[in-house]
């Protein structure tokens, strides 16, 4: 058992890359006995990053990671979990077909003499450890039947079982009513003043205020500020967050005189987009902001096709239209970048030239037959405006840096018939100088009359190209914002709601 | 198959044993109906020669389809099953005279396991796939057992080989009971030993498995191994049904073991099924193809008639799966 | 020209080949690796045979021998681009010889074209229970084997079938058909030819792009827009017709229909899809490195021959292959 106070994490200097592109810069943090320890930060400010290097599920680039006074630098997540380290990630890592019993004691089964599993016994220790938690649930159900807030519970309860020292929650009250969220933070006391440290996410900032003990806030990949709790307050903390000068050079914007191109009523999915409801008009960008988890992706997925709505209309150029499949749309005019450009948007084996090319031989090709020249040279044409580098279509995609690849999965949609682009955080993973290219392109094709919906996590970059501004919380809107009123403040302010105000 | 990342989707508290009873019940409903069917049409079906017929035959399915479930449990799949009978058939006619009756069955099996761990190790350690591999070692074993005398059959010379098909304990078939005892040696150890929830484990959740510190590999060698065993007893059944030791036996037997595993509601992607389910599956095909044996249509047309109910069970149950599961 | 490789999350780079190779695409260097397999394998094929297999004799045999097998690879090669298998091969072949010998009292061109529908209609069923079902290609192509085989043997009361259904005996110009040539080429030689060319030209149309596409990454050509479901399909279709002519040109040979054909033919095509360099996950390879990866088979078997190899042994050494060069080309870095 720890004394409180204990140093039992200590980051030094801790930086990591991926893809050339930094997300932690020379982080030093320490986590302390009997303390909770919560991270701040916006999306992409490295939270998640750092405690996968706590996690060994990355390996630091440089800086040291010691624990318990021994440097653990580059170990692995079978190591960690071995030695004390336990994380509850928003991927659980239950077996899901296993039952809550058979998942808490998992690799450590109580044995009986024969070898068998006593399951008498595991069931005891596991209604203990779940008795302790105060949570009844069927420990025999596979936990995939559970409700997710379950689930989360039974992968705490595993790792209350092994001797730990450190327990890391990644925003484990993302999907958690006010009831769960209480039993979740009793518990949390209760690791507390069992002499464990525990580092806590999350978005909500009166969580962090009711659970927390000292505040680290991370900006850019950089620890902007640290220190107890009660340094702070909700004001401090968004500035703190938000930081940096805010890019006077915002470009001046003409209204938007074009018609309309989408309008979007009422538009609903289950319980992951709610009631949405906006308009895009010809030669605008409309961002979309807010939490991972607020449903932006879906309501995308929903317009195009990949998902299908259940209730709600959606309007192309006044018709009403049925989003039924990714074709139907494509034929429409409508075209999306994914968010996950190596799962959703290349084929990464194949060559540059054969991705960029998917639309435009589908458009071209009569019977079977394709004009190749003529694509052959499409293609090097688009890959000369959209300055790909290097300029060679018969390179496999997968060699080309992220901002390349970018760029051919929305080259697609410009060597066809696009009124509509939908676009899922263009620029994630992508380095400065093609990020900069691709705003220009954006701001061509707005010029040109485009009509464009983007979803981005990047706040600077939602501010400085988009027109208007919506932002969703928990599926729905909840709020517009434009001209003077967009400001990251606001932004930040009207995503980081509270339960209370958003259901 | 693809490697889907596994979310834990919420289907509901009560909703599991609603279905998991149904599934528990389903084949057993099937089978009694379709026992009733042939009841009705043909009048010798439920003779005695007619349910030792039947009673023979899946069993030698049955202990394979016993193996079949546990390499499909851990999301592989076994194709060499019927071939590795063969090499056991050729290994137990020619190691008799120089081992005797105890000594050739401890060779077969000893050889039949063996191969089922080359299996394991090839699928536990390379990036190979499991069909590949299986496949592979198909081409292997049959073409081993083949040259091993040159295509010709290899008759038995010990007498009391002849019991293991044709000997009766309690006026119960040999393999019947061979079939039995597996089962429920199996059936226990996949419910009580943490070798045989591991298996479920991996099949579930292999990346969690492993972050929980159970070693994969070692599951995956036990669950091919295993299926090797069963192959290898299923292959001493054959030899001794025939009284030789033949090369070409157990031809396209894994099409009906893989069948009688999915019919029995175990999932191709791995992590569910019960061995009593596969059981039913296998009865339920033993009495499908009885039903169709008796029916006096071509032979040839049963052949099309019983693959293609094989096809259209699997296909329901692959269906029902993915349905029941709330999974799209 | 950028070097730089992607880096996953957990900083792992993809291996770098060496600086020759790198500049190649895949395809070029799948070719170049199975052109060096096919060299050591011509060496060896020499030596063992003590200079009988350079004879031109002996190299005419191994072609004629193997038309069927060159055919039948390439059906394989299509379907295992859009990452599946196909294990109805054979009895694809044994169904198609017996469909066509039987029907020969139409005349040669319509017995022809009722073997290849009927093939073409098992690959329907296939592609409809891979894609409809989403059965595993090798659990539905494996029950279709055994289907079709029993439907064959129906078909011809279970023996071979050395006369049409008609009583008709087979006209020579079936039974003559190998003998037969055009230029110094073989007949069944121009038809391997023919299906290779049209074969080319297929991978070649905007089906053949979009196959690739499906192979390499299905989730990303449903979500640009490419009928993903239907395209699976119609490769079914296309590859069980191409077995169907195989399975024609068999029967010529043979001069009967038999409904047993084909036994190994599954395993066989399968490692020389997988020496060309194909990718039993789809999306990789080339029909020349295929047909090269035919061509090493087909002289392993002649030189196993020649030097005494049992016969029985070969499926052996099939499936031996099969599993070596999926597992030496799984550590490819592409």
């Amino acid at each position: 058992m720890a004394s409180h106070g204990e140093l039992i994490v200590k980051l030094e200097g801790v930086s990591k890359s991926f893809a050339g592109i930094p997300v932690l810069h020379s982080v030093d943090c320490e986590f302390f006995a009997g303390q909770v320890h919560c991270l701040l930060g916006e999306n992409g400010a490295g939270k998640s990053t750092l405690i996968k290097t706590i996690s060994g599920a990355h390996a630091p680039d440089s800086g040291r990671i010691v624990f318990c006074g021994q440097d653990i630098t580059g170990h692995l997540p079978a190591w960690a979990k071995q030695h004390g380290i336990a994380t509850i990630y928003q991927e659980l890592d239950l077996i899901p077909n296993l039952g809550a019993a058979e998942n808490i004691c998992l690799g450590s089964e109580p044995r009986t003499w024969l070898g068998q599993i006593d399951r008498r016994e595991m069931r005891r220790a596991a209604a203990e450890t779940l008795k302790s938690m105060e949570l009844s649930l069927d420990i025999e159900a596979p936990v995939q039947t559970l409700g997710i807030a379950q689930q989360q519970m039974v992968a705490i309860a595993k790792a209350l079982t092994r001797n730990n020292r450190i327990m890391v929650f990644d925003e484990p009250t993302a999907v958690f009513t006010k009831n769960e969220k209480d039993t979740l933070f009793r518990l949390i006391r209760d690791i507390k003043a069992r002499g464990l440290a525990v580092v806590f996410i999350s978005h909500h900032m009166d969580e962090i205020f009711e659970i927390g003990d000292r505040i680290t806030v991370l900006r850019d990949g950089r620890v902007a500020s640290h220190g107890p709790v009660t340094d702070y307050d909700h004001d401090k903390a968004v500035r703190l967050m938000v930081g940096r000068n805010v890019d006077s050079s915002r470009r001046v914007r003409s209204p938007s005189s074009g018609s309309r191109v989408l309008d979007v009523k009422g538009l609903g999915s289950g319980s992951r987009v709610r009631d949405v409801s906006f308009h895009v008009d010809a030669g605008e960008i409309v961002g979309v902001a807010g939490l991972v988890g607020a449903g932006r992706t879906r309501m995308a997925r929903l317009i195009y096709g990949a998902d299908q709505r259940t209730s709600g209309e959606v309007r192309l150029r006044g018709a009403r239209v049925e989003p039924r499949s990714p074709i139907t749309m494509i034929q429409l005019g409508v075209g999306m970048v994914p968010e996950d450009r190596k799962r959703d948007g290349l084929a990464l084996e194949r060559s540059v030239g054969e991705n960029l090319g998917y639309t435009l031989v589908r458009a071209l090709s009569r019977f079977g037959w394709v004009p190749w020249s003529r694509i052959r040279q499409a293609t090097e044409e688009q890959m000369a405006k959209l300055r790909v580098r290097p300029n060679n279509p018969s390179i496999q995609a997968q060699r080309m840096s992220g901002g390349n690849q970018q760029k051919l999965v929305l080259g697609r949609w410009l060597m066809c018939h696009t009124d509509l682009l939908i676009l899922d955080e263009p620029t994630r993973g992508v380095d400065v100088g093609a990020r900069a290219e691709i705003y220009a392109l954006l701001q061509l094709l707005r010029s040109r009359g485009m009509a464009i919906l983007m979803i981005s996590s990047d706040l600077p970059e939602i501010l400085s190209q988009a027109d208007r501004i919506l932002v969703m919380a928990k599926g729905r809107v909840v709020g517009e914002l434009d001209g003077d009123q967009a400001t990251e403040e606001a932004v930040i302010a009207m995503a980081f709601q509270n339960e209370a105000e958003a259901a | 198959m693809s490697a889907a990342t596994h979310d834990l989707v919420a289907t509901g508290s009560t909703g599991w044993r609603r279905i998991d009873v149904l599934a528990r019940n389903g084949q057993i409903v099937v089978l009694v109906l379709l026992a009733a069917l042939g009841g009705l049409f043909e009048p010798g079906f439920f003779s005695r020669l007619n349910l030792s017929a039947i009673g023979y035959q899946y069993s030698v399915i049955g202990l394979i389809a016993l193996g079949q479930f546990a390499v499909i449990l851990t999301r592989g799949i076994d194709l060499s099953q019927g071939s590795l009978i063969a090499i056991s058939s050729m290994v137990s006619a020619l190691t008799v005279p120089s081992l005797g009756l105890p000594g050739s069955i401890a060779a077969t099996l000893a050889a039949s396991t063996a191969l089922g761990l080359v299996n394991g190790a090839v699928v536990a350690w390379t990036a190979v796939p499991a069909f590949v591999a299986t496949l592979g070692m198909m081409g292997i074993a049959r073409g081993i057992a083949l040259t091993l005398t040159n295509g010709n059959p290899v008759p038995m010379t010990d007498a009391g080989f002849h019991h293991i098909a044709w000997g009766r304990v309690y006026d119960l078939p040999v393999p019947f009971l061979l079939f039995v005892v597996a089962g429920i040696v199996i059936a226990l150890f996949l419910s009580r030993w943490p070798l045989g929830r591991h298996l479920y484990a991996v099949g579930g959740h292999e990346e969690n498995a492993r972050l929980s510190g159970i070693s994969v590999s070692r599951v995956k060698l036990s669950a091919y191994a295993l299926s090797g065993l069963l192959s290898g007893i299923a292959g001493l059944i054959v030899t001794s049904r025939m009284s030789t030791g033949h090369p070409l036996s157990g031809m396209n037997y894994e099409l009906e073991s893989i069948a009688a595993v999915i019919v029995g509601g175990a999932s191709l992607f791995g992590g569910t099924g019960r061995v009593s389910a596969v059981i039913a599956g296998v009865l339920i095909l033993g009495v499908a193809n009885s039903v169709i044996n008796l029916s006096g249509l071509s032979p040839y047309l049963q052949g099309a008639l019983k693959g293609s109910i094989i096809l259209v069970a699997v296909a329901l149950s692959q269906i029902g799966l993915r349905s029941g599961r709330g999974r799209g | 020209m950028s070097n730089e490789s992607t880096a996953g999350p957990s900083g792992t780079e993809s291996p770098q080949p060496h600086a020759l190779i790198r500049g190649l695409t895949n395809d070029q260097r799948d070719l170049v690796s199975v052109s060096a397999i096919l060299l050591v394998v011509v060496v060896v094929a020499a030596l063992a045979s003590g200079g009988t297999f350079l004879q031109p004799g002996n190299l005419v045999n191994v072609l004629q021998q193997n038309v069927v097998l060159f055919v039948l690879a390439i059906a394989q090669f299509i379907v295992v681009l859009t990452s599946g298998i196909d294990l109805s091969v054979g009895a694809v072949v044994a169904l198609s010889s017996v469909l066509f010998v039987g029907y020969l009292d139409f005349g040669v061109l319509p017995a022809l074209l009722i073997a290849v529908a009927g093939g073409a209609l098992v690959g329907l069923v296939n592609g409809l229970m891979v894609v409809l079902i989403r059965l595993p290609s090798f659990v539905a192509t494996l029950g279709a084997m055994q289907i079709v085989y029993s439907i064959a043997k129906l078909f011809t009361g279970g023996a071979a079938l050395h006369a049409s259904l008609g009583g008709a005996p087979i006209p020579d110009a079936v039974t003559g058909f190998y003998d037969r040539s055009v230029l110094a080429l073989p007949y069944p030689t121009l038809v391997f030819v023919a299906v290779f060319i049209a074969a080319l030209v297929y991978l070649r149309s905007s089906v053949g792009y979009f196959l690739y596409a499906i192979g390499s990454n299905d989730r990303a050509a449903r979500f640009a827009g490419l009928p993903a479901g239907k395209l699976r399909v119609g490769a079914y279709v296309v590859a069980s017709a191409i077995t169907a002519i195989g399975g024609v040109l068999f029967a010529a040979r043979v001069s009967y229909g038999d409904p047993q054909a084909g036994l190994w033919l599954p395993l066989d095509t399968i490692a020389a899809v997988s020496i060309g360099g194909a990718s039993l996950t789809g999306g990789r390879g080339t029909i020349l490195a295929t047909v090269l990866g035919v061509l090493i088979i087909a002289i392993l078997n002649n030189t196993m021959n020649l030097i005494g190899i049992s016969p029985t042994l070969q499926p052996a050494i099939k499936g031996l292959i099969i599993i070596l060069t999926v597992f030496l080309y799984s550590r490819r870095g592409s």
